[in-house]
C-alpha cells in the first residue's frame, strides 16, 4: 500500500417484501492493491428473477473488464446472453463498471462505463465535479430499444469520491415526499451537505446514510431495491501498536525513532512500555480513572499518543473481542473498547512487539492466566486480517 | 490555611490489577468522605515493587506521600491514609 488508499463499500436495502435483491454490487482488488474494479447492476423486475439477471450481468461485466476486449463488445455479449423475461418479453439489466487504477503520485485513473443506471456522481470534497461523457450507440442486432453506453475517463485525487446508485435511490419518495422522487439533484445536495458536515466520512458510512435516507423517503417500505456504492480516494488510515519493552535496553532509542517517524495513530500497550516511551519523549503518563472495568485496567493519557493502555490483560481482551466480532456498542466503556475502535477505524495496522518477558507475570500465584505477548499479537493480527480485511505488519524489537 | 492533601497513587499495572488493585480503584465507594477530601488519588503505572523477589512485598502496591506500600487491601489503604493525615 502506498500513500493513497481506495476505500470502496456499499449499502443495500431490498424492495419491501423481498428476501433477495435485484441489485448486485461486486468489487475486486488486485493483490498488489493498485487496481480495483467495481460493478453495479440492476436486474429487470425484483426478487429472484432480478437477482439472477443482475448477478449474471455483474459477473460478466466484472470478468470481461479484466480482459482485453473493447467495452462495447463486452456490452453486446452481456446483452445477447441475458435470458428473456417471460412477462415482458425483453431481456434487460443495467450496469455500471468502474475500473480504477492507482497511478501512484499522479492520482487515480478511472474508466467508467454506464448502461442505463443513473449517472454516477463525482465529488471533490463536498463539491460535485462534472465530467465529460462519450455516448456510444451499440446498434445491436435484435435490440428492442436504443442502447446507449456512456463512457468516461478521468483522474481522481485524494479527497475525491465516486458515488454509484441504482434507480431505487433516485426514485425514492416518488409520489410521497417528491412528485418524481428524490432525483439526482436531491441526492447530490444530500451528499454535498453530508460530506460538508463530515469531511472524512468513510465509504461505508456515506453509502449507508444515502440508502437510509432513500428508505425513509419511501416510508420505510422500499418501492424498489435501493443500492448505493461509494469509492473514496484517501490516505490510508494507519495505526501503530507498540507493546512490550525491547529485548535489550540499547534498542529503546530505535523504538523511539520508529514511533516518532510513524505517520498515523499510535497506541502504546503495556505499563513498562509506556514508561519507556514516556522517558524517550519526555511526556508524562497520567492514568485516566474514568475508563476501566472489572477485567480491564484503566487507560492512560500521554501527549503524542492516541491511546495508552495496560498490556497483557487489555491485549487478550482485544483479541477475544475481535475474534468473536463483538460489536463496539456491546462493550463497556473501557480501554478495550477504545483500542478496538481505533483498530477498526484503520486500514493498516503495524505492530512493534518488544520481546522482553515481564518476570512479575510469571508468578504462579497470580489468579488469572497471563499469556505470551507474541501469541496474543498473532491472534489479533489473524482476526484483523480474516474478519475485518485489514492489512497488518509485524516487527519484533 | 488550606490543608495539605495526601498524594495517593494506586498501581494499575497488570500484576497489581489482578491481585487486588482493581478493588482499590473503587476507593470512592469505600473511603469515608472525610478521608476522600483530604487526598488526591490517582492511578500510576508499575511502581516496580512486583519485580523485587521478596516474601514480604507483594502486589498490589500503593504509594502514599512518596512511600511505596506492599500488599495493600481496602482496610490497609484506609489505615495508611489515616496515618498520613495524623502525621
Amino acid at each position: 500500500m502506498n500513500g493513497i488508499f481506495i476505500d470502496v463499500d456499499y449499502s443495500q436495502t431490498y424492495k419491501a417484501g423481498q428476501r433477495i435483491g435485484g441489485d448486485v454490487f461486486l468489487q475486486s482488488k488486485e493483490e498488489k492493491g493498485n487496481r480495483v474494479v467495481c460493478t453495479l447492476s440492476d436486474g429487470l423486475g425484483s426478487g429472484v428473477k432480478a437477482n439472477v439477471l443482475a448477478n449474471l450481468t455483474a459477473h460478466m461485466a466484472h470478468k470481461l473488464s479484466f480482459g482485453p476486449m473493447h467495452l462495447t463488445n463486452s456490452a453486446k455479449i452481456i446483452m445477447n446472453t441475458l435470458p428473456v423475461c417471460n412477462e415482458r418479453k425483453i431481456s434487460y439489466s443495467t450496469f455500471t463498471i468502474a475500473d480504477v487504477r492507482s497511478l501512484e503520485e499522479k492520482g487515480i485513473a478511472v474508466q467508467l462505463v454506464e448502461y442505463d443506471n443513473p449517472p454516477s456522481m463525482r465529488f471533490s470534497r463536498d463539491l460535485p465535479v462534472p465530467f465529460e461523457v462519450n455516448s456510444i450507440d451499440l446498434k445491436r442486432e435484435g435490440a428492442f430499444k436504443e442502447e446507449t453506453i456512456r463512457q468516461s475517463s478521468f483522474t481522481m485525487q485524494e479527497g475525491d469520491r465516486l458515488i454509484m446508485c441504482t434507480d431505487g435511490v433516485m426514485q425514492s419518495g416518488m409520489g410521497k415526499t417528491f412528485p418524481l422522487g428524490w432525483r439526482q439533484s436531491g441526492v447530490s445536495s444530500f451528499i454535498s451537505e453530508l460530506i460538508g458536515r463530515h469531511p472524512e466520512i468513510s465509504s461505508r458510512e456515506l453509502a449507508a446514510a444515502i440508502t437510509r435516507k432513500a428508505y425513509a423517503l419511501d416510508g420505510y417500505a422500499a418501492k424498489d431495491d435501493i443500492t448505493c456504492a461509494v469509492l473514496y480516494v484517501r490516505r490510508p488510515r494507519r495505526t501503530l501498536v507498540v507493546t512490550g519493552p525491547p529485548f535489550t535496553k540499547e534498542r529503546d532509542d530505535l523504538l523511539g525513532r520508529k514511533i516518532r517517524e510513524f505517520d498515523g495513530r499510535k497506541i502504546v500497550s503495556g505499563g513498562t512500555t509506556a514508561q519507556i516511551v514516556s522517558r524517550l519523549f519526555g511526556a508524562k503518563v497520567s492514568v485516566d480513572l474514568s475508563c476501566w472495568s472489572r477485567d480491564v485496567p484503566p487507560a492512560s493519557k500521554m501527549e503524542g499518543m492516541d491511546l495508552v493502555t495496560e498490556g497483557m490483560l487489555t491485549l487478550s481482551k482485544v483479541a477475544t473481542a475481535l475474534e468473536q466480532k463483538i460489536p463496539l456498542h456491546n462493550m463497556p466503556n473501557d480501554a478495550v473498547r477504545r483500542f478496538v475502535s481505533i483498530l477498526l477505524d484503520s486500514d493498516q495496522v503495524s505492530f512493534i512487539v518488544g520481546t522482553k518477558i515481564n518476570e512479575a507475570h510469571q508468578d504462579p500465584s497470580i489468579p488469572v492466566e497471563i499469556g505470551i505477548r507474541r501469541t496474543i499479537i498473532s491472534r489479533i493480527r489473524r482476526a484483523l486480517e480474516q474478519h475485518y480485511l485489514k492489512e497488518t505488519i509485524l516487527e519484533y524489537i | 490555611m488550606a490543608q495539605r492533601k495526601i498524594a495517593v497513587k494506586i498501581c494499575v499495572g497488570t500484576a497489581c490489577f489482578v491481585q487486588g488493585g482493581a478493588d482499590l480503584l473503587l476507593y470512592e465507594d469505600f473511603l469515608e468522605p472525610s478521608l476522600l477530601e483530604r487526598c488526591v488519588i490517582e492511578g500510576t503505572g508499575c511502581l516496580g515493587g512486583c519485580k523485587v523477589q521478596d516474601a514480604k512485598s507483594g502486589a498490589p502496591f500503593v504509594e502514599v506521600d512518596g512511600n511505596v506500600h506492599a500488599n495493600v487491601t481496602v482496610d490497609r489503604l484506609r489505615q495508611l491514609i489515616k496515618e498520613a493525615i495524623d502525621a
